[in-house]
């Protein structure tokens, strides 16, 4: 395995993004999170939650993954069905097993990107076997 | 006496209603800001003369920043 310490020491100012256009099954109606047709919360969180991940792909062992933890969010702004979300996720700080991100969304708008959303973001980086085992 | 307006909530500016060297009236909309998913008014709380707008369009503001500051 790895030097983890070592890896993860470095980790900070890492980023990772993804990009939704948002659809259907996007919206708060399809999430059963509110009755309009605009991109849901939850999704929202789903996608920072991706853009994390991709902070961290490549520099966890094979047998390692994360899971999310915690997760503050303040959605700012309504998405429609069409609208390209694109989610960023910044390491801020490395705790141990314990990986912080600034979390931020953003969208086109007229005169430029517009923050939809902005918010915190803890994973724990756990081994896929154990955590799995304990979880049974 | 100066009056500094500052944000209640973490927000995105809108857009920026008031200029520089606008006399304003109590309840004068300075900026509007979206958080929420909901347009929210920044208004003076008191006349005044708009000394400084602090935010620009598109800045995400935390609570507690200094949104406008009037004379």
């Amino acid at each position: 395995m790895p030097s983890s310490f070592d890896q993860r020491a470095g980790l900070v100012g890492s980023s990772g993004q993804v990009t939704l256009t948002v659809a259907a099954q996007d919206t708060a109606i399809a999430a059963g999170s509110g009755d309009i047709p605009v991109l849901a919360t939850p999704r929202l969180v789903a996608l920072m939650e991706a853009a994390a991940c991709e902070a961290l792909r490549g520099h966890l062992a094979p047998e390692q993954t994360s899971v999310g933890a915690n997760i503050t969010l303040d959605h700012l702004r309504p998405s429609l069905v069409g609208a390209v979300v694109t989610a960023r996720a910044e390491i801020v700080k490395v705790d141990g097993d314990r990986v912080h991100f600034a979390v931020v969304a953003d969208q086109p708008g007229p005169n430029g990107a517009v923050t939809i959303g902005t918010g915190t973001h803890l994973r724990v980086i756990v081994s896929r076997e154990k955590f799995l085992q304990r979880a049974r | 006496m100066s009056q500094t307006v500052r944000a209640e909530m973490v927000a995105s500016v809108h857009s920026i209603i008031a200029e520089v060297g606008d006399e304003l009236e109590a309840g004068d909309t300075l900026v509007i800001l979206e958080s929420m998913k909901m347009e929210i008014p920044v208004i003076a709380e008191q006349p005044g003369t708009v000394a400084e707008i602090a935010v620009q369009q598109g800045d995400v503001v935390q609570e507690g920043d200094v949104i406008a500051i009037l004379l």
